[in-house]
């Protein structure tokens, strides 16, 4: 079916639903020279006495403030439950167990054997083990090659490298402390000996999400996805709804005016996001302020002229929540954000720039987060005026192709 | 002939003939509303294809670094070479100046940046530490976890090739050096997808979490437009005892192409409003539901085997195994169906249905454990991750189709999605009664 094909209107009788949609039952008026003004302020008033509206609008998105960042509240993977299986029972076996369970990263059991913890694996009470096999402490003495395993369980990617890394840190410890023991042992004095251990060390600075948290990672992303959802399914809701009772059609100049006012409502959602929530969650917020407005003054009216093309494109209340929820995911995972854009496929990584998340979420993500300037960041924001560009002449046609009003058919 | 067939069939009693009736009814409404078909086959279909193709190159490779060689001295040559034999790391280019190193850090040219000091070769002949830094961008934290991990092993390597020789130089046989270097060494095992497959860890993960928000959404459009639309009650007259005949009615409307024609505005034109009160048997409206359901139930039960089909061959698991899961996928869809359902019931209204379901479902894979693992979950999400019936499925569908447990271990996990799709669709049932008794709230947007 082509999108834009004309549909014969049969008549009807605009049964309004009960919740007092429509205020003006005068919208058969002449439409064409509706003002800026007027449409602004009138899309204003309809979304303020429509709850459904209303409630995605600006209500869904200060929840979601809330409640997306909660799971991750913690930030950082810490405590990891382990299993150790010591088969060495050694003093240095102990002092492996020992420096394990110190560990902040890992929290410890003791396991007799495999099987015991292979089990523990499988109904998710330790996320991975380590083995100590006998005669450790024996081959270290004796300068022959000796090592533990540790095996994490690889179905949780995150768990996984908490297990390895804590592990790691133990037994390198550990392992230090033997050669320095040795070193001191055949002459050396232990300071050069302890600093030796490691010839080239690996100093790692994190920059921008210093603390490496995951919410503070994902957060202020996801947050640029959640306003584009509900901007996007409220204005084809409320355009939907406008199609329903014939109220849709309008100037130029009065889709410009709806634009306008549905986006200065998701602007001070971005407001908040920026502002608040980012602020009660310690993420890293506000490196270029400026930069960050002027890109949700790009933004949103982008995302609410596209919702405008859905509206006119479903025709009804509540088909853009029907169609759009399940968006979401797929759409952050072609942003480039969570996976890197260059794995994509050829194909894919084309067409992700036709939803405005491709170039939004990383502009934001670098403005507020990073503190890029916004030359450094012009891509991002040309392709979202390439694309708001793209949606207007998209507006246009649908405003084209769409009945204008009743009369007529 | 078919059309007597149909006769027939509707013209059955009892239960079989409302699921028979109700099946055919729904069958007439999909035919005429292409977007509803398409959120019950091509959207679907799309979607786990979709999904699956995003991750189909399986591994992380070639993130863009830069490298800041104050150095310049043999051993720093050396591991710029390392760096660039990584397959996870690519040198996007080498960088003189910390100004130009920030730009590109902001700009994304980069993800992170290797910088060598200036003393560094002087340390090494000198037997002092020669520490390496790396700036990485930890805000895209996939990115900085996998440049960390890279670097670290990368620099381990060089690191131990500088100690082994300078032991080697002190008059040590090379193999001796390398123990005394590291006495206790550590051999890292991935249990479970050890080649770090993310198509395997986050694409099969992600296709039933899509499955289970599209299910929910059909769970609340299919008897949430009844409301809408006021129809609920025809419908139940109709699949209780086939009065009134919708299958001619919906006949006539057929050459009324018109997709408005089957939301409220018209439909009021083309059936007579009838907003009586009805008083509404359970087992009957039980059997109805089901038929209503049953297109849905029947393609998300292929969309089912299909990402399954993606998500199983890769290793060799068990026929039990995937028959479990299996099983736990179905339930899963069938639950989402009630679930959405009972969203619209209980508010009376499609609009408020979707908007609970929307709020619930779109995130429950935050939620779920997987990405951000479940023992890391602020206590207080856990509850709320529980209540998800999506969490207990991954759990099973990474325990069966990635850890090759038993099957006996994910066994209460399917039961527990029976018992839950059980409750959920009496739920409804009760939920759909009550509708029934109370038009004067039919209707609602």
């Amino acid at each position: 079916m082509s999108m834009l094909q004309k549909e014969p209107i049969s008549a009807k009788d605009s049964t309004l639903p009960e919740d007092k949609l429509s205020n003006t039952p005068s919208d058969s008026k002449d439409y064409s020279s509706q003002s800026f003004l007027h449409s602004f302020v009138q899309t204003i008033k309809d979304v303020f006495s429509d709850k459904g509206v209303l409630l995605l609008l600006l209500i869904a998105p200060i929840i979601y403030g809330f409640f997306y960042p909660w799971p991750y509240s913690t930030e950082v993977v810490n405590h990891v439950p382990v299993g150790i299986i010591d088969k060495d029972n050694s003093n240095l076996s102990k002092t492996i167990v020992r420096y394990a369970s110190a560990s902040p990263q890992l929290d410890t059991k003791r396991f007799l054997n495999e099987q015991d913890a292979i089990e523990a694996i499988w109904s998710d009470d330790i996320a991975g083990y380590m083995i100590i096999p006998s005669g450790l402490e024996q081959q270290v003495l004796s300068g022959k090659a000796a090592s533990v395993s540790v095996l994490g369980n690889g179905g949780y990617f995150l768990l996984n490298k908490n297990v390895q890394m804590g592990f790691l840190q133990a037994v390198s410890t550990v392992s230090a402390g033997v050669e320095i023991k040795k070193s001191v042992a055949q002459g050396a004095y232990s300071a050069t000996a302890a600093a030796s251990t490691q010839a080239v060390p690996l100093k790692i600075i994190p920059l921008y999400n210093q603390t490496e948290g995951y919410g503070a990672y994902v957060v202020p992303a996801v947050a640029i996805l959640i306003l584009q959802q509900t901007l996007l399914m409220s204005t084809a809701m409320l355009i939907g709804t406008w199609y329903e009772q014939r109220r849709h059609a309008t100037s130029i100049r009065g889709w410009l005016g709806r634009i306008a006012a549905l986006s200065m409502f998701s602007f001070i959602i971005g407001c908040f996001y920026y502002g608040w929530t980012f602020e009660l969650h310690h993420y890293p917020r506000g490196q270029n302020m400026l930069g960050s407005l002027l890109f949700l003054l790009l933004f949103c009216p982008t995302v609410a002229t596209l919702g405008c093309v859905f509206g006119l494109w479903f025709r009804q209340r509540e088909r853009s929540m029907q169609i759009l929820i399940f968006s979401s995911l797929p759409m952050f995972f072609v942003s480039g954000y969570p996976w890197p854009a260059h794995q994509l496929p050829e194909f894919l990584q084309i067409i992700r720039w036709l939803i405005p998340t491709t170039p939004a979420i990383n502009t934001s993500v670098q403005l507020n987060q990073m503190g890029a300037s916004v030359a450094q960041v012009a891509t991002g924001f040309y392709a979202l005026a390439g694309l708001w560009a793209f949606y207007f002449i998209l507006l246009l046609l649908f405003r084209w192709r769409t009945p204008q009003s009743k009369t007529g058919y | 002939m078919r059309l007597t067939k149909q006769k027939r069939l509707s013209g059955q009693k009892g239960l079989i003939g409302a699921f028979v009736r109700s099946a055919g009814y729904e069958r007439r409404f999909l035919a005429k509303n292409p977007w509803d078909l398409s959120m019950v086959l091509w959207i679907p279909l799309a979607t786990v294809l979709l999904i699956w193709w995003i991750f189909s190159q399986i591994q992380i490779t070639d993130l863009p670094i830069g490298v800041m060689d104050k150095d310049r001295g043999p051993i720093a040559n050396t591991a710029v070479r390392y760096l660039e034999a990584n397959p996870n790391l690519t040198v996007r280019q080498l960088y003189h100046s910390p100004a130009a190193v920030e730009a590109a850090l902001l700009q994304r040219d980069i993800y992170a940046v290797v910088i060598i000091p200036e003393d560094f070769s002087r340390n090494i002949s000198s037997s002092k530490p020669a520490p390496i830094v790396l700036q990485v961008n930890a805000q895209y934290g996939t990115h900085s976890g996998i440049i960390q991990t890279s670097v670290q092993s990368v620099i381990g390597t060089l690191s131990a090739g500088v100690e082994i020789q300078r032991l080697v130089k002190q008059g040590m046989a090379p193999s001796q050096a390398a123990i005394a270097y590291s006495p206790i060494g550590i051999q890292r095992i991935s249990l479970f997808n050890a080649a770090t497959d993310y198509q395997q860890f986050l694409a099969s993960t992600v296709i039933p979490a899509l499955l289970h928000i599209l299910a929910m959404v059909i769970g609340a459009t299919t008897i949430g437009r009844e409301l809408r639309d006021k129809q609920i009650g025809r419908w139940y007259d109709f699949i209780e005892s086939c009065h009134p005949d919708l299958t001619s009615i919906e006949a006539n409307t057929k050459n009324d192409k018109t997709i408005i024609a089957s939301t409220s505005a018209a439909n009021n034109k083309t059936f007579i409003t009838d907003n009586k009160p009805r008083k509404a048997s359970i087992s009957v409206l039980l059997s109805g539901l089901l038929g209503k359901y049953f297109w849905p139930t029947l393609a998300y039960s292929l969309w089912s085997i299909l990402a399954l089909w993606l998500a199983a061959p890769q290793q060799a698991v068990a026929i039990s195994s995937i028959m479990a899961t299996y099983v736990g996928l179905v339930l899963l869809m069938m639950l989402s169906f009630w679930l959405g359902a009972i969203f619209t019931l209980t508010s009376f209204s499609l609009r408020m249905g979707l908007s609970s379901t929307g709020f619930i479902s779109a995130p429950s894979y935050a939620f779920a454990g997987v990405t951000f693992p479940y023992i890391a979950i602020s206590d207080s999400a856990k509850h709320w991750s529980d209540a998800l019936p999506l969490t207990h499925y991954l759990k099973l569908h990474i325990a069966q189709l990635q850890m090759q447990a038993p099957v006996a271990i994910s066994l209460p996990i399917v039961y527990g999605l029976t018992l839950a799709t059980v409750i959920a669709m009496f739920l409804a049932a009760l939920l759909s009664k009550r509708a029934l008794a109370h038009p004067e709230r039919w209707g609602a947007r």
